[in-house]
Order: structure tokens, then sequence, then C-alpha cells
């Protein structure tokens, strides 16, 4: 399965499906998804990396937790990822390296804020053509 | 008209849910539509997340859903629902991301033709001064103890500090400020990301709009309120910001894991729900009362920037408050149910408290009138004060609808209309529109919405809420 994603329409907010050959790949797949919602992810400078730990109960919540974990660094932080790498992921942790600029508005390319990764309607699924998610982003 | 054959329709403005609905109901949904609201309501999942949100344990009355009702994630917005206080659960996911997302409508001195020559500079300094939009920082950036301050004490700790008066406190609901919150109970998370966003207005449907006031329908109560036709007003809709979503983030987490302990399951991952007496349950709520508080302190360092962009302008920054509610709340309320007084937690998702006269929680001067119920338009149209009635508290937990709600999704928003071609409507109305991010503003465009003019007929003729006055836009600033 190609790695790529595409926005879902929901009626007040918007949703990422992401694929990919393997789970890692999806999930890379999801972080490049929110970063297009929030701004257009061509004009990303990749001067300063970051690496990323996250720990979850199951794969579900991993993976709005590392969702979360992008616009936690986002909105407090002011850091936006470029490229993503994730290096490691199992269950219920993810290690990742992520690449980006610091947020200095008025900034060209920006979209729309995202508030937050909601659990409604998650989905993942896995089998031998790759994995596909879905979230659903609070906008 | 297309409606769900599952429903029954009681009346011209009550659709009936029946628990027969679906396997696992514990309660009855009511939607407060007519056929034409419930045509569009049916369009959506609106109907399943009200039978979902029956399925909580612990809930009692009616899963509710407003006139404006639309599916959200979870809980519909537009939804109502009402937990025993001591035997019940609570939600985050009922409350919310945007803790205390809520409105506020400031009067002026001025009318129409007083500020129609100015409107331009006007708009060009609110639009300076406030920060809206993506990553903008706070002009009042707080530190940790600052921080403190504003959870436990809400708008009154931004008056103490000078920016407003003791009258802006009174009137808020609660005053400003929602008892139990407990700082420690919100993350340094959450706290990080508040640091930096006090009075900042931020984006999505957040504004804040210069209105005038087209119509009054109840004139010795639009009085009361301080309303005069034709005179100038601003609303501001902004909410906790990353603080609150922080929080509600933390909470579902917490709660999903909580959940196991007792025993829960609920239909939708969102809905993740505790025992309100659980140590997660107190802990969310004095956590979300805190952010409640953060949100209501934001609205008032808003209003005071409001107040001096329009002194700097016009001459006088005398803007009184009519009135603060809250849109996406968990509040603890004393209601009837069955004939008896019973302590309650009403969620209320996208709702507005509407407690009309001699409401018991209505101190000074609204206990003989009701509080002001503000409900905001889509851009570009009219906005409502209503006042709320008994049957509201009969059959709404005192609750009525928050706005228009959508209609459309933000990518056919975006798809069917372009920002020049929104930018040029807005300008054939003379409403002058400023906005931090195009596609943004077209993601908000007016007909993404319901109409709200029909939608407060439908809860004015449902005899929740009745009308007092309709204001419409001049200006608007969007993030």
């Amino acid at each position: 399965m190609q790695a790529s994603f595409s926005l879902v329409e929901h009626p007040s907010d918007l949703g990422i499906e992401a694929r990919g050959a393997t789970p890692a790949e999806a999930f890379e797949q999801a972080a490049c998804g929110l970063i297009a919602v929030i701004l257009d992810p061509a004009t990303v400078v990749k001067n300063e990396k970051r690496s990323i730990e996250v720990e979850a109960a199951d794969m579900g919540q991993l993976l709005v937790r590392w969702l979360s974990e992008l616009l936690y660094l986002y909105d407090a932080k002011h850091f936006i990822a470029g490229s993503i790498r994730i290096e490691q992921l199992g269950d219920r942790s993810l290690r990742a390296s992520v690449w980006g600029e610091q947020y200095r508005p008025p900034r060209a390319g920006t979209r729309c804020d995202v508030k937050a990764v909601t659990y409604h309607q998650l989905s993942l699924r896995s089998d031998t053509d790759g994995t596909v998610l879905r979230v659903f982003l609070d906008i | 008209m297309q409606t769900n054959p599952g429903l029954k329709q009681i009346d011209r403005y009550r659709f009936l849910l029946p628990t027969a609905y679906r396997k696992g109901m514990r309660i009855e949904g009511l939607i407060i539509a007519d056929e034409t609201l419930m045509a569009q309501i049916s369009r959506d999942q609106t109907i399943e997340q009200v039978a979902n949100v029956a399925s909580l344990p612990g809930l009692v009355g009616r899963s509710l859903a407003m006139p404006d009702a639309h599916q959200g994630y979870g809980f519909c917005i537009g939804g109502v629902a009402a937990a025993d206080a001591a035997e019940g659960i609570v939600s985050a996911g009922g409350v919310g991301f945007d803790i205390n997302c809520g409105v506020r409508l400031l009067r002026t001195p001025y009318r129409d033709t007083d500020v129609l020559p100015r409107l331009d500079s006007l708009i060009e300094r609110l639009f300076r001064d406030i920060p809206c939009g993506t990553g903008r920082k706070s002009r009042f950036p707080l530190d940790p103890s600052g921080m403190d301050g504003v959870l436990a004490q809400g708008a009154s700790w931004a008056v103490s500090g000078g920016y407003g008066t003791a009258e802006d406190c009174a009137h808020i609901e609660d005053g400003g400020c929602l008892p139990g919150a407990d700082p420690a109970a919100v993350s340094p998370r959450a706290k990080e990301r508040g640091m930096i966003q006090l009075g900042t207005l931020g984006s999505g449907n957040h504004f804040l709009e210069i209105q005038a006031v087209e119509q009054i329908y109840d004139a010795p109560l639009a009085a009361r309120f301080g309303l005069a036709e034709k005179s100038i007003a601003v609303l501001i809709h902004s909410g906790s910001r990353g603080l609150g979503h922080q929080v509600c983030t933390d909470y579902l987490d917490i709660m999903q894991t909580a959940m196991q302990k007792y025993r829960l399951s609920v239909p939708d991952r969102q809905l993740a729900s505790v025992p309100v007496h659980s140590a997660e349950g107190r802990s969310y709520l004095g956590a979300m009362a805190a952010a409640a508080n953060f949100a209501f302190a934001n609205r008032q360092m808003i209003t005071h920037l409001t107040r001096e962009a329009f002194s700097a302008i016009l001459g006088s920054g005398n803007l009184p408050l009519v009135y603060d509610v809250c849109h996406n709340i968990a509040k603890t309320e004393e209601h009837r149910v069955d004939g008896a007084r019973k302590r309650l937690l009403i969620h209320r998702k996208g709702a507005t408290r509407a407690f009309p006269a001699g409401h018991p929680a209505l101190q000074g001067e609204f206990a003989g009138t009701g509080h002001p119920v503000l409900i905001p338009g889509s851009m570009g149209t009219a906005s409502y004060v209503l006042v709320g009635t008994d049957r509201a508290m009969e059959e709404t937990f005192g609750s009525s609808c928050h706005g228009a709600g959508r209609l459309m999704s933000r990518t056919q928003a975006k798809r069917e209309t372009t920002p020049e071609e929104l930018l040029t409507a807005m300008n054939r109305k003379r409403i002058l529109v400023r906005g931090e991010s195009k596609g943004g503003l077209v993601e908000e465009k007016p007909d993404a919405y319901k109409d709200v003019d029909h939608v407060v007929d439908v809860i004015h003729g449902a005899g929740i809420a009745r009308k007092v006055a309709r204001l419409i836009p001049l200006a608007v600033m969007k993030g």
C-alpha cells in the first residue's frame, strides 16, 4: 500500500485517513495529514530537530497521543514539524524524530488551527495490504 | 421532508427518540426542532449521537438536542444531558475540548450613526490589539502564580488587576468564577499552553463582532438589559484556548483508563466517562472548573482590549457587560425530575443555560427577569438576545440553543466558495471583515450554517426561550 493520507469530511470538524505499507508508515502519514491541516507543509523550513517518545495503553490511544504531542509542540512551543520519521513503533510505544521550524506569525501558508485530536470514530485496520488509520480532529 | 423513521413527532417543535430506537438506550431522547430543521439534523449522525448519549449510565430525564444540533464527536453539538450528581457519570467529551467556550455581549453608549463613520478604524484597531489566529502571543503573559490566580478566580482575577469592574462579574454566568476550581488538577502542560494565550481570541469559529441592535421584541426586558434600537454592541466569542483543550485531552485519557476499573463501557471512545464521585471524576471537575475560569478571564481581558480600542477611536471605552454565557460546560444544578428536586450534573455541549425569572441561582438585577441568553449567528447573519422560560426548566434542564449550528462541512464550504467571493458578498452587505486566515474565513461562511433566524424562531416557538432583541453585524474580526 502506497504511503499517503487524505482528509475526511465531517459535518463540523475534519478527519484524516492515513495509509501505509506498515503501521509506522501510516502513523507518519497521519502526522503529515495533521500538519497539512494546519499549514502548507511545503513552506516548513526543517532547521530544527526534535525527538518524540510516546507511550499509551493501546494502539488507538498511541495514535491520539502521537498526534496530540505534535499539536502540543505547535501550540505551546510554536514548533511546527515538516518532516517526520517514526524510528520505533510498538503496540504501546513510539519513538520518532521530527524536523521543522519555529512558527512565527503572521506566516504565509497558514491554513487553520486544530484544537485537539479526538477519539471519535477512531479506527485502525491492518491486513496484508498494509495499515489504514482514521482519526478526527476538533477544529 | 425526509426525517428519521425511528423518531416520533410530538408536536410542531418536538421529536421524541424512544428507548426502543436502539438497543442499549437507557433514557429517551428529545430533539427540539421543526420539520425543516429535523430534515437537516437527519442528514448527519446527530440522532445516533443523541442515542449514544442516552446509552450512558446514570443519566436522568432525556438526552436532549437543541434546534441548532449537528454531528459532533461523541456528544452532538447542541446536546444536553443530566447526570445524577450523586450516582451519575461525568464525561470529559460531554463538555468538549473548548471548555467554557462562550459568548459575551457588551453594550456601548453609541448609536449606529456615531460608529459607522469610524467603523474601519475601529475594526483595524481591534484587529491590531487583540491577538487572534494561530500562534499570536498574549499581551498578558502569566507566571505560575498568575496562572493559579486565573484558574482559581476567573474573571475576578482580571478585575482585581484593573482589567474591568466588579459590575462586570455581576453580569457573567456564575459571577465569572465557577466554584470548585482546582488549579492543582490542571496539568503542567495545560498551564504551559495557557501561559501565553490569556486575552487571545483564537481561530475557528471564534470572533469579535461589532453589531447594531436591529429589532426589539420585548421592550421592557430589552430596556432592563440595556439594549435600545440602533444602539451599538460588541459580541465576543472565545473560550479556554489551548489550556482547556489540553485539560480535555488529559482527562479523556485518564477516564478511558479508569473506565475499566468502574466497569463502564461507552459506544464511542470520545464519550469516556467516570462516576461523578470517583477520584478521577472529582479531579476532572476541579480541572474543568479551572479551565472555565481561564475562559472567563480570557473574555475579560479581550473586553479590556476592546474598551481600550473604543476609547482610542471613539472617545469612550464605557462598554458595560450585558451578559456572558458558557456554551461548553458541566455544572451542578438543582432541577425537578419526576416531581422531586434533584442535584444534577448538567452537561451542556454547545448549549446555553437559560434560567428564567425567579430562578434561585439568579441574584441581583436578573432575579426578576431571567438572565440574557446570547445566541450568536454565523458570520454576516443576525445574533439574538433571548431569555429563558419556565418551560426550559421543565423540559431542557434550563437550557437553550447556542447558535445557528453547522450545516456544511469545512471542506465543502471551501470547495464551494473562494475567499474573494466571500469578501465580495460581505462587502455587498456592507459588513467589514478582518481575518487572519483566508481559508478559515471561508469555512465560517454564512451558508455553512443553518439559518439562525429559523433556529431562534423554533426555540421561541417551542417555548424554551423568548426573543428579546435581534442584532445585525457591522464589522467582524476572525482568527
